[in-house]
């Protein structure tokens, strides 16, 4: 979308050096005690970016161990504390709060032609609540780890002789801080849109957020009061979760579930709205069925209330409760499917770049498939049951937060990158990292439905020799995943020293994040800037201008 | 095995290629059915498909159009510049939601299935006991329990009360396609009519700390004329070898999860090796001494066969020195383990000293 093209202040930049929010000052206060969006969403990016490699070095030792049914490097007691480890850390510190808060952070004021988010301190408080959340998890660790997995279910989180009130109050800080992200971009998203920016002609990563803020919003407080019963009956024991003191193990999954299946789509929302958002811009043509990608972000905020059950259904529930929750979850199939098939579509006919976002990009579209589809599988009732707490859900589970989530965020990071920092990556190896990843990921998680399906429960530390076969195939992937991971951490941290000056519209977008300066100034737009054509018009691109690389 | 298949990748896969294999089904994707749930099978199989369909569909339009429509020139337009097809879009909301609603349908029907017991299997009712980390069975007709492993007659429906006396477990045979959480506090059943004669695993599938993956029961199905023999009823004290003998099996069943018999004290002390239980002098087995806490005070007493006795009926009573911290043990009264198995037990331990 075009504006009254803002001249900004090129005129004055060209005779002096141009000032930028990296640049407009300098020294650790002015980052520390920063309240610009910008600097805050790189401050997210760093600390989400290591949660995440500290998190893939624990996914790796899990790998190396399970190369042999016998284990191969750890204790049980070891290896039990390293899975936990692996999963709270993707969960809680990095693919909840990695995307709203570095590219939301970042991308979201600039999307709405806004100086910043509504309420500047309470982002940076967001941001310390998440550090001082990593800091309890790193303590834990320090304190004799804990192994109750990243679902803590009752009574053996209660009966562990571990660390779990430590991480418990680090979750319950790290929940502020995914409340308070949320609470930030509600408001902001109604009342700092740009004059002429109405609902319908807001980008869909945009969209995207905003249906999370509800879910960040509504669903977190539950998790905040379940981690705090759980300390509380470890402490105090009252008789809520422990079943020796009358209390009901079951209402703990119960809770934990209310809170964490809306949380998957707290995690998956964000990435739907960088997929929609990059399918748009390298295909260059306006979104297959905008309205109705929009409304199905909200329709699955709303019905992913409903059917958190799916998570019990070997639990023991009553058959009219299974009934329900089954049915709802097949219903929430739907609005997924309608996505996919509106991004399909919107490639269909498209322009098609093929540089590194959109090969991301491309990677997502056929895997999150198979996350969904799976999820698909899942549930139908009698096959759940057989299915249930097995490899196939933690493959699952890993094509849509592993294979869908990170690789969104990645392809969103590609994308975004040259409007962060002003330049650009090696190209050449981006491309290479990304066809790594893709086919290090597959090797890792396609022969995990295979034995799944065959019965491998999770959470092994060993296993019956049988399935050594699915287990080799799988770490031989993992390895390969991580290089493709570390090639692709090294040529971005380079670029930031060699890389090449990025175009001011490097791709061709025709939101209002491409019409700020590269890297934006310190509050984004000199003059508001006004709205006035429908939103992904290419028609009044000046390619000319952009030259954008056709990958 | 990891550094052989960097240096030597042929022998690696030889290796790996003799590893037993799973009995799998025709698919390849489930292992060999062995009750009446036909209908996981038919209902994954047809998912599957339409999964792989639907994938297929989506994966193809994508390359066609990545290799069709790719950008040659910085300004190329894009071919289309469609934004809406109403029949495409109902057609694309209707047809998966009536899948779906098929796969609803069919899937809670299977569901209701496993979940209705019939009369025929709750007059078959076995009892399975899951605790830090083993199973023990309680069978119909029959007085004696095995642990680590059951027995049951094919073509006969039997249902399964489940009990935790801990944490939560779950009760996973693949091969019969049931699973069921135990859940401490509450009973649960479980039902299914096994079809085919041969031994399945049963796996613990909900995590239950450190030996969650070691929680595991063989499941044997036997004709009518060998399930009459009872089995898994191999307890014998006749003679102190016979006791030492089933003692051992009882240790594998029941204890072998913590305790280990070659010496080395992880989770909990060791009963054999140069810090056993027992040890030889002069020909004489005789118990050693212990370093034990009892109400906080630290004491030496004799491993006699009192002591022993007093630790497995009521383990907090005297903690061994090393695992105060860590006494993890639950005790087990006499419904667990009957007098006489423990004494098989102890002479057993008696068996190991050096
Ligand atoms: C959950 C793990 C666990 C299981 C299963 C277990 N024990 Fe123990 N056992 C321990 C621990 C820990 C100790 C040390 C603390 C204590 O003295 O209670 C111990 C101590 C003992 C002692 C005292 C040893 C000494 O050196 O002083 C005996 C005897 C014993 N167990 C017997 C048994 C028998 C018999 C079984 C099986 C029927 C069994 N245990 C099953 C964990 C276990
Ligand atoms: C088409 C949409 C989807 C459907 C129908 C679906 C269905 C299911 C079902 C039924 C389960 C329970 C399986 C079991 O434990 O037996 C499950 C597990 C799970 N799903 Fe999905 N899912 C879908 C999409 C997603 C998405 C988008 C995410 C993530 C962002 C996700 C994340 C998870 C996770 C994390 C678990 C397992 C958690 C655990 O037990 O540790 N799913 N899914
Ligand atoms: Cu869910
Ligand atoms: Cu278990």
């Amino acid at each position: 979308m075009t504006t009254h093209a803002p001249i900004l202040d090129t005129q004055k930049a060209k005779s002096e050096q141009p000032k930028n929010y990296l640049n407009c000052s300098s020294g650790f206060w002015s980052w520390a005690g920063t309240l610009d969006h910008k600097r805050i969403g790189i401050m997210y990016l760093i600390g989400t970016g290591l949660a995440f490699l500290a998190g893939g070095l624990f996914a790796l030792l899990v790998r190396l161990h399970l190369w042999e049914p016998n284990g191969m490097l750890f204790t049980n007691d070891q290896y039990n504390e390293i899975f936990t480890l692996h999963g709270a850390f993707m969960v809680f510190l990095f693919v909840i709060p990695a995307i709203p808060g570095s590219l939301g952070n970042m991308i979201l004021p600039l999307m709405l032609g806004a100086k910043d988010v509504a309420l500047p301190r309470l982002n940076l408080l967001s941001f310390y609540l998440w550090v001082m959340g990593a800091v309890l998890a790193a303590l834990a660790i320090v304190l004799g780890g804990f192994d109750t997995g990243w679902t803590f279910y009752a009574p053996y989180s209660l009966y562990t002789n571990k660390a779990v009130v430590t991480i418990g109050l680090g979750i319950f800080l790290l929940g502020f801080s995914s409340i308070f992200t949320g609470l930030n971009f509600i408001v902001t998203t109604h009342k700092l849109r740009a004059p002429g920016l109405t609902w319908f002609r807001m980008p869909l990563f945009v969209w995207a957020l905003y249906a999370t803020a509800l879910l960040q919003v509504l669903a977190t407080p539950v998790l905040g009061i379940t981690v705090l019963l759980v300390a509380f009956e470890r402490l105090y024991h009252i008789g809520i979760f422990d079943p020796r003191l009358g209390g009901d193990p079951v209402l703990f999954e119960h809770f934990f579930w209310f809170y964490s299946h809306p949380a998957v789509y707290i995690m998956v929302l964000p990435a739907f709205g960088i997929i929609s958002e990059l399918v748009s811009v390298h295909s260059r043509k306006p979104l297959f069925g905008y309205k109705l990608i929009a409304f199905s972000s909200l329709a699955i905020a709303i019905i992913s209330f409903l059917v958190w059950g799916h998570h019990m259904f070997t639990s023991g529930q009553s058959t009219y409760a299974m009934f329900a929750f089954s049915f709802l979850t097949f219903f929430v199939a739907i609005p997924t499917a309608i996505k996919e098939f509106s991004w399909v579509a919107t490639i269909w006919k498209g322009s098609i770049a093929l540089n590194s976002p959109m090969l991301y990009t491309l990677a997502f579209l056929i895997i999150f498939a198979i996350g969904g589809l799976t999820g698909v599988i899942l549930g139908a009732l009698n096959v759940d049951l057989h299915l249930h707490d097995t490899y196939f859900v933690v493959a699952h589970f890993h094509y849509v937060m592993m294979g869908s989530i990170a690789l969104a965020f990645f392809a969103g990071l590609h994308h975004w990158w040259p409007k962060m920092f002003g330049v650009m990556y090696n190209e050449t190896l981006a491309k290479i990292a990304c066809v790594t990843i893709f086919v290090g990921f597959n090797v890792t998680f396609l022969p995990q439905f295979e034995m799944g399906s065959q019965g491998m429960p999770r959470r092994y530390a060993t296993y019956v020799p049988e399935f050594q076969p699915y287990h080799s195939a799988s770490t031989v992937g993992a390895i390969i995943l991580g290089s493709g991971v570390a090639l692709m951490v090294s040529y971005l941290v380079a670029s930031l020293f060699i890389g090449k000056k990025a175009m001011q519209n490097q791709w061709g977008g025709v939101t209002l994040d491409w019409l700020t300066p590269t890297p934006p100034p310190l509050e984004n737009f000199a003059h508001a800037p006004k709205v006035t054509t429908e939103v992904y018009d290419y028609s009044t691109l000046d390619l000319k201008s952009t030259q954008t690389p056709i990958g | 095995m990891l550094a052989q298949l960097i240096q030597d990748p042929a022998k690696a896969a030889a290796a790996l290629s003799r590893a037993p294999k799973p009995e799998l089904d025709a698919y390849g994707q489930l292992p060999k059915l062995a009750s009446t749930f036909d209908h996981v099978d038919g209902l994954f199989y047809f998912t599957y498909a339409v999964c792989i369909f639907f994938f297929v569909l989506i994966l193809g339009v994508l390359l066609f159009s990545v290799v069709k429509y790719r950008r040659k020139t910085f300004d190329q337009p894009p071919a289309s510049n469609t934004t809406h097809n109403t029949p495409l879009e109902v057609v694309w909301t209707v047809i998966p939601l009536i899948i779906v609603m098929v796969m609803f349908a069919w899937g809670f029907k299977g569901c209701l299935d496993m979940t209705t017991v019939p009369q025929a299997a709750s007059q078959n009712t076995y009892k399975a006991t899951a605790m830090q980390w083993n199973w023990t069975f309680t069978y119909p007709n029959h007085p004696v329990k095995s642990s680590g492993a059951v027995w049951l007659e094919v073509d006969k429906p039997a249902q399964f009360l489940l009990e935790s006396e801990d944490v939560l477990h779950a009760f996973y045979i693949p091969s019969m396609r049931v699973k069921r959480d135990v859940v401490p506090g509450r009973y649960q059943t479980v039902w299914f009519t096994p079809t085919q004669c041969g031994e399945f695993h049963l796996f613990c599938a909900e995590y239950c700390g450190e030996q969650h993956s070691q929680m595991y029961a063989k499941v044997h199905v036997v004709t009518a004329e060998e399930f009459a023999k009872a089995p898994w009823n191999t307890f014998d004290d006749s003679t102190p070898a016979l006791a030492a003998k089933s003692g051992e099996n009882i240790y594998k069943a029941l204890c072998s999860a913590c305790h280990t018999v070659n010496g080395q004290s992880v989770l909990a002390p060791s009963w054999g090796g140069d810090k056993g239980l027992f040890t030889k002098k002069d020909g004489n087995v005789v118990g050693r001494a212990r370093q034990v806490v009892e109400n906080g005070q630290a004491k030496t007493v004799v491993a006699d066969e009192a002591y022993i006795r007093e630790s497995i009926r009521m383990p907090l009573a005297k903690l061994a020195a090393d695992f105060a911290a860590k006494a993890n043990m639950n005790a087990f009264g006499p419904d667990k383990l009957s007098d006489r198995e423990l004494n098989a037990v102890i002479e057993y331990m008696k068996s190991l000293a050096q």
